[in-house]
This record gives structure tokens, C-alpha cells and sequence, in this order.
């Protein structure tokens, strides 16, 4: 008993309750408290025990938070729907969530002993504190999305275009003449137009265009601006980031972007505009990759990279965004080294194109990523060019490898011949997967259906990705072992009664992050995208797509973005720690080591993965037999 | 009742002591049912195991209301005066030091039997403590303290003969028969939080007990 020296002389020890007052310190949201605070507050506390098959509902008294020291509680809905299970260090208040939600229960799965805190005591608390009020009245969704969207210290190439456009634009009419735009060109000093039909944007109309299409082929001053303007218009939305902005502009030698908002003109964005925002970014990576010469200067060049990124992470680059950067260090890479293998075995003997699949292609690579890609032949490629593609796969994926992506270990790369055909055979085999599925078929092609072209022809990807969609979309039999394949694995809900961990090898007590997060996420979108006839690839805008054509409530849309958002996230944090303490980058997560917060959102996002995979057991149930 | 006619013996010696004001409560019948009873779950620290040459060194108790512990209950007393500690620092971790600013006795046992007025006493082994408090209290009043009581540790050795289990030794310590519960590890030795994870452990043993009937206090005897 540490009275201290200067204690007065009363009777009583002091009521020493450390270790519960410990307890609650470790648990959301009472660490907020300070000591004296929690003292205060257990004088309110009771504690009671309720064994195995107990239940608590709106009716139960007495009212208050019910916080569990031990044991676990299961939360059902009306229709018994599990909502949360919660374990050792939760906390629950029937009542509120009867208010929120209609008829929850709580039921004892496991004898739990509970710290029980009275609703006078729960509201003068709530009174007292702002965010522990905050906490309590935040729904599980919200806590998640704003943990998803919490975002410190942005970087400037990260801030979103918004604000950087110019929204005070010359526009004018495809009848007006090509002197009548160059007058008022000059007269505002600008140095584009866009082209307008009453508000839908036509066309593009720049300095180089008045230069290189009018005067250079002497047209008369009277023509109309529609016959020279640029049509094929690239246009970005307006809560891009500067980034996506630049390297699109780099990528593509566009000077001038049309910003658009809700589909309709909202600005318009130049290089001027970017170079004020442009500091030690990620851009020129990719730009010093496309100078290198040989897989070896590349692999020197990529050296830096995951210091770079712990740099980016550290400097509050988010994990998605962080994803986009290293797909597309990946993909100049690869266009690289094919260029370079292109310069020794000569030209191309046919169109062809390179296709990356899995994570490359939508656009989610983190650290660790292997190599996934294939190769579509034009039709008309006679058998005695066969050895030249062969020969190009072999040069590329060696140097993937040097360069640091590993071989794909299900042979899923362009020298593997089932992997490089042409695209009428590539289109059979479509069709061979859709009529027959197997589970091991299913399992094996399912990343074949995230596929981007990275170099080429592209038309042969996309053809192939519109014959895929076609035989996907209209085989429910299909959809349904794909379904299966999604529900495989389950998210880790159980573990400390809610993360279930790797029970072998050396990954011991660690969940898999990517295996029971990243994976489930992905191949539920990939599966409501494939039978919905979505064309997008990237998981989020596939959420998006999925949305905004009403196949998905927008609630469900952005739950699981967040849930992606929130593991991906733990995940670049756990490689970045990796990194910096000299370790290889895994997908291992400890829950023990985690601090309570990240635990909470995790459990949350696997929460989440675990309720959209119940929903797909019921549409897709007709199908699995 | 039992008790009663004991406690008629020592009406004289005792009167006008904190004893018998607290005698004078009406104490729960063996009818009131577990979830209602009052209880009061004590335990004490102890200089040694024999109450003729051992003392009282500090006291801590909490009340069970409701079926629940009410934390605002919870007392923590050492005990100043009574003894030099020595030896047995080594297992409470109270040292003179601090027992020279404990309360005297008097002033303990008045709170503890003001406390325990018209509430049934717990105890895991309740015969070591009630062999001490009946000295004290026959060393300040004049009689024992000839109050209810039930013991944790008897019930589950009661529970566990009727189900046929074999006790193996040290299975029946505090630490073993929450464990056995399946309660989280408490750290031992300090009388205010033996207390609590006895009225824990009570409060288990009668979960399950009364899974499919209402149990009463009589069934706890």
C-alpha cells in the first residue's frame, strides 16, 4: 500500500483497485482518462458475471455500458444476423444500440465477466468528454471510414487538383472561326480553348494545334475551329491528385487536361499549374526508369525504393495512393524492359500486346508483389514467329526478376506458352474456364480477370476482357464457384475470440493480412464486377462503378472501400516498420503487438468482409449446390 | 436459530458495542433467493497461520448488491498496532512501515461490522479469517462475531465431491477455483482485491449452480 510520505493520516488505505482501473486504461475509449478520472469512475462500477447462453435486450435492466473483462458476446439483429462479436476489453450498451439499430441482443457466448457501468454514470461521462461522446456515438461504419480517411500531413502532390485548376476558361463554339479563337487566344493570353456545344465539352484547342494543323496546311482564316480542334479528349476528375494528374501527363505528353466534375467542364489543368506543385516526387522514378538501359540500371535504380516509400508512407502518403506509385514504378519497368528486348531481337513480327494481371493490373501492389503477367498475339501470328515472343517473355520476366518481382510461383507469366497465345485462343480458353469450372480452375484463372494492358496493342487486351465479361456474366454456374472461391477464405474474426492466426511455421500468432483481408475484399468486388459486366479492374473503382449503376448500395460500396483502405493501410505501416528495422517486408501482422486503436479498426474491416460475404452466400446460393 | 441462541449468551458483555448494533440487523433467511441476498466478501492478511500467536494485519471487503459487486463498497484497512510483521512480509508485502499508519483496531472492526450489518459474509476458507475476527472480537466485545457466512471454497469442494471429481491438491487455492471458471488471473495478496476475485469467483459458482433453477441462499450452505 504506497501512501505517500505526505499522505494525511486517515484511517483507511487508500481503496488501491490498480488493476481494474489498469484494465479499463488498456480498453476504447477510456484511455483517454486520467487516472484520477478513472478512479472516480469506478465507484460507479459494478461487476457481475453472466454464464454461456444469457442474453441481454432493450428491456434488459439495468440500463448502462457493459464492458467485458472476459468472455465474448455475439450482437444479433432481429433475423439473428451476427453483427459484432465482441471479446475482452469491448464494450456494449444494449440500449444504444437498440436506439440505433432496432432489435439487437446481446447473447454470452462465453462466460463473461463484465464491468458494468451505469447509464447515469455512461451519460455524465459522455457529458464530461467530447471525443469519448464521439466514440460512443460514432456506428462502427463511420469509425472506420474516418480512420480510413484520417490523413496526416499531406503531401503536396497529394492534394487533389481541385485546387490547383483554373477554372476561368476561354471556351467557344465549333462554328467560330480559326481567326475569331486565335483573336480571343491572344486577347486572354491563354494558351488553349476548349470547344463547347452548348455545355457539352466537343474538342480541345491549343497553341500547337493553330500551329501544326492551320497554318502549317495554310487553311483559310474563315474555317470553322471544330475541323482542327482534338476530339479524343483525356479529361481527369476534379478530386484526382496531382499526382494521378502528372504522371498521366508525363506518361501521355499531354500539356493541357480538362477537368471535369459530375460530367460536366469544372477546369482545366496544365503542366505550368503542376510544376508550382511538383517537388521530390515520385514521377521522376518513373521517368529515370525509361532512361535506363539495361535490367541491371534499373535494378540500381529501384534500390532506394523502399526507403522512398517508408519516405512517402512517413510523409503521409496514403496506402492506395502508395499502391498507384508502385504499380506504376512496375509498369514503366516492364514497358522498359520489353523495349530494351525489343532493341536486341529487332521488331515485332506481328501486333501483340502485354498484359499484367492480378494486383499490377488493378493498381494494388505493395512491397513483395511477384510477377503475373501474359502476353495476347494478334490472330494472324504465323507459327515460325512463335520463337520470337517466346524468346521476348524469357528476357522479361528475367529481368522482373532481377529487377527484384519474383517469378510467379502458379507459372502465371508470358513464358509459360498457356500464358502466351493468340487471341482467338486465349478467347477459347475463356470459354473452357466459364463452361466448366472446377474449383482448382476457378482458383487458378480467378486473378486472370483483373488484367490491363501494359504494352502493345491494347485492343487485343480489351477484346479478350469483353469476351471475358460476356461468358462470365451470363454463367451463373460461374459466378457461383467464383462465389465459392470468394468465400474461402474467412476473415480472421476469432482471434483473442476475433483474429484467427496462421497456426504454422514460422508466422506463428500472426495473421495474414492480405490472404484473410486484401484477398476476400478483391475477389467479392471482382465477382459482383464480373456479373455485372464492370470493365474496371482497380478494386475502388470497381466499388465505384458498381455504385453508381446501382448493383451496389452506396453504403455497402464505400464500407468495403474503407475496409480495403483500413488493412492496406496496417499493412504498408507493418512493412514500413519492417524496412526500417532492417527486416524483409511481410504480410504478417501481429494482433498482440498492435496498439488498441489499429486492433479495433481491423477487427472492424474484417467485421465488414465478414457481413459482405454473407450477403454473397445469399445471391449466390442458387448456384453452389 | 443457531446463531441466535449463541449470541444470547454473550447479550450482557456485549451491549452497547459496535457487535451488538450489528447483531441487531436481521440477517437474510435460507428462503432469499442467491440474486437478492446481501453479501459482504472479506478476506484479511494475516502475520501468521494460527489465530493464538498470528494477527490481523489488514482487512478488505466488498458488497455484492443485486447479484452484482458494487466497487463503491470496497474497503481496504490495514491494521495498525497489532503485531510486528516480520517474516510474513515476504508474502502480503505489508512491512511495519506501513502499518504504523494503518487504523487501530477498534476503528477497523467498528467499519467491518457496520459494513457487515444485515449481509451474509463471504470467505474463500472461511474458518482461518473467522477464527481471527472471532478473537478480535472477543479480545474488543467481549464474544465472537457469531455472524452468517458461506465459504467458497467448502461450496466447491461440495460441488465437485457431488459430481464425483477428484480435488487434486492446490486446485482449490483462490487462484485454482477461478481458473476453473475460466476468470481472468488476478494478482494475489491484498486483502481489498482477494476480496473481489472471492466475490467474483461466488458470483460464477452461482451462475452456474443455478443454470436451471433459482437458487437459493440455504443451497450455498
Amino acid at each position: 500500500m504506497a501512501a505517500g510520505d505526505d499522505a494525511p493520516a486517515v484511517p483507511q488505505a487508500p481503496v488501491d483497485l490498480a488493476p481494474i482501473a489498469d484494465f479499463l486504461a488498456s480498453t476504447l475509449p477510456f484511455d483517454r482518462l486520467s487516472p484520477a478520472e478513472l478512479a472516480d469512475l469506478l465507484n460507479s462500477v459494478a461487476i457481475s458475471y453472466h454464464p454461456r447462453g444469457e442474453s441481454f435486450d432493450a428491456g434488459s435492466e439495468p440500463r448502462g455500458l457493459r464492458i467485458l473483462r472476459s468472455g465474448a458476446v455475439d450482437l444479433r439483429d432481429a433475423h439473428d444476423t451476427l453483427l459484432d462479436r465482441l471479446g475482452e476489453g469491448e464494450n456494449f450498451h444494449i440500449g444504444g444500440l437498440n436506439a440505433e439499430r432496432g432489435e439487437v441482443r446481446a447473447c454470452v457466448i462465453e462466460d463473461a465477466l463484465v464491468y458494468f457501468l451505469p447509464d447515469s454514470a455512461y451519460q455524465a461521462l459522455r457529458q464530461a468528454h467530447r471525443d469519448i461522446d464521439r466514440h460512443f456515438s460514432s456506428q462502427r461504419s463511420r469509425r472506420l471510414r474516418r480512420a480510413a480517411r484520417y490523413q496526416p500531413s499531406p503531401n503536396a502532390l497529394l492534394q487533389s487538383i481541385r485546387d490547383y485548376m483554373s477554372t476561368d476558361l476561354l471556351t467557344v463554339r465549333g462554328s467560330d472561326t480559326l481567326q475569331a479563337v486565335a483573336h480571343a487566344m491572344t486577347q486572354r493570353r491563354v494558351s488553349s480553348a476548349l470547344v463547347l456545344d452548348d455545355t457539352r465539352l466537343q474538342g480541345i484547342i491549343t497553341d500547337r494545334d493553330l500551329r501544326a494543323r492551320a497554318l502549317t496546311a495554310a487553311l483559310p482564316a474563315g474555317t470553322p475551329i471544330a475541323s482542327i480542334m482534338t476530339t479524343q479528349l483525356e479529361t481527369v476528375e476534379a478530386d484526382c491528385t496531382l499526382f494521378d494528374a502528372t504522371l498521366l501527363m508525363t506518361q501521355r505528353g499531354y500539356h493541357h487536361l480538362p477537368v471535369m466534375e459530375a460530367g460536366r467542364l469544372a477546369g482545366m489543368i496544365t503542366t505550368s499549374d503542376l510544376i508550382l506543385a511538383r517537388q521530390n516526387d515520385p514521377v521522376y522514378l518513373v521517368q529515370h526508369i525509361s532512361r535506363q538501359d539495361s535490367a541491371e540500371g534499373i535494378k540500381t535504380l529501384l534500390e532506394g525504393m523502399p526507403a522512398l516509400v517508408v519516405q512517402w508512407s512517413q510523409s503521409g502518403m496514403h496506402a492506395h495512393q502508395v499502391s498507384r506509385v508502385l504499380t506504376a514504378i512496375s509498369d514503366a519497368v516492364t514497358v522498359r524492359l520489353i523495349q530494351l528486348a525489343e532493341a536486341d531481337l529487332g521488331p515485332a513480327p506481328a501486333a501483340w500486346c502485354w498484359v499484367g494481371f492480378g494486383s499490377q493490373a488493378r493498381a494494388e501492389q505493395l512491397f513483395g508483389a511477384d510477377q503475373d503477367n501474359g502476353m495476347i498475339l494478334a490472330d494472324d501470328t504465323q507459327p515460325e514467329h512463335a520463337s520470337w515472343f517466346a524468346d521476348l517473355a524469357r528476357r522479361v520476366c528475367d529481368g522482373l526478376q532481377r529487377c527484384g518481382y519474383p517469378y510467379c510461383r502458379g507459372e502465371i507469366m508470358a513464358t509459360t506458352d498457356s500464358w502466351r497465345q493468340p487471341l482467338h485462343r486465349w478467347q477459347d480458353t475463356v470459354r473452357g474456364w466459364t463452361i466448366t469450372p472446377s474449383p482448382a480452375a476457378v482458383m487458378r484463372v480467378s486473378i486472370f480477370f483483373d488484367l490491363r494492358p501494359i504494352y502493345g496493342e491494347e485492343s487485343l487486351c480489351e477484346r479478350l476482357q469483353a469476351v471475358m465479361l460476356q461468358e462470365a456474366s451470363r454463367n451463373s454456374i460461374f459466378l457461383a464457384a467464383l462465389a465459392a472461391n470468394a468465400l474461402e477464405s474467412r476473415p480472421p474474426l476469432g482471434m483473442f475470440r476475433r483474429f484467427v492466426v496462421e497456426r504454422n511455421g514460422e508466422h506463428r500468432d500472426a495473421v495474414d493480412v492480405k490472404k484473410r483481408g486484401v484477398l476476400p475484399i478483391t475477389e467479392i468486388v471482382r465477382l459482383h464486377a464480373l456479373a455485372h459486366r464492370i470493365p474496371a479492374v482497380n478494386t475502388e473503382e470497381r466499388l465505384r462503378a458498381l455504385a453508381r449503376e446501382k448493383k451496389m448500395a452506396m453504403g455497402d460500396s464505400r464500407n468495403l472501400a474503407d475496409a480495403l483502405h483500413c488493412i492496406q493501410q496496417h499493412r504498408l505501416q507493418h512493412q514500413c516498420q519492417q524496412i526500417m528495422a532492417g527486416e524483409t517486408p511481410d504480410n504478417f501482422l501481429k494482433p498482440h503487438g498492435l496498439p488498441t486503436l489499429a486492433r479495433e479498426q481491423l477487427r472492424d474491416a474484417f467485421t465488414l468482409i465478414d457481413e459482405s460475404q454473407a450477403a454473397l452466400r445469399q445471391t449466390y446460393r442458387a448456384g453452389m449446390g | 436459530m443457531w446463531l441466535r441462541l449463541r449470541r444470547s449468551r454473550h447479550r450482557r458483555q456485549t451491549a452497547g458495542t459496535p457487535l451488538a448494533a450489528c447483531w441487531r440487523q436481521p440477517t437474510p433467511t435460507g428462503r432469499t433467493a442467491c440474486s437478492e441476498t446481501a453479501f459482504l466478501v472479506c478476506d484479511g492478511e494475516m502475520s501468521s497461520l494460527d489465530p493464538a500467536t498470528g494477527a490481523l494485519l489488514s482487512l478488505g471487503w466488498v458488497a455484492i448488491e443485486h447479484g452484482a459487486i458494487q466497487l463503491a463498497s470496497a474497503r481496504h484497512y490495514l491494521i495498525a498496532g497489532e503485531q510486528a510483521v516480520g517474516q510474513s512480509a515476504t508474502i502480503h508485502h505489508i512491512h511495519d512501515r506501513e502499518l504504523a499508519r494503518g487504523a487501530s483496531a477498534p476503528t477497523v472492526m467498528e467499519a467491518f461490522l457496520q459494513a457487515a450489518a444485515g449481509r451474509v459474509l463471504v470467505f474463500h476458507h472461511a474458518a482461518l479469517d473467522i477464527a481471527f475476527l472471532d478473537r478480535l472480537c472477543q479480545r474488543l466485545y467481549g464474544a465472537p462475531m457469531l455472524l452468517p457466512s458461506i465459504d467458497t471454497l467448502r461450496l466447491e469442494q461440495k460441488q465437485r465431491e457431488r459430481r464425483d471429481q477428484a480435488c487434486a491438491p492446490g486446485t482449490l487455492t483462490l487462484a485454482g477455483c477461478r481458473a476453473h471458471y475460466g476468470l481472468p488471473v488476478h494478482a494475489a495478496h491484498n486483502a481489498l482485491l482477494d476480496a473481489i476475485a472471492t466475490a467474483e469467483l461466488l458470483l460464477a459458482q452461482i451462475a452456474h449452480r443455478g443454470r436451471n433453477t433459482s437458487l437459493r441462499l440455504r443451497d450455498l450452505r
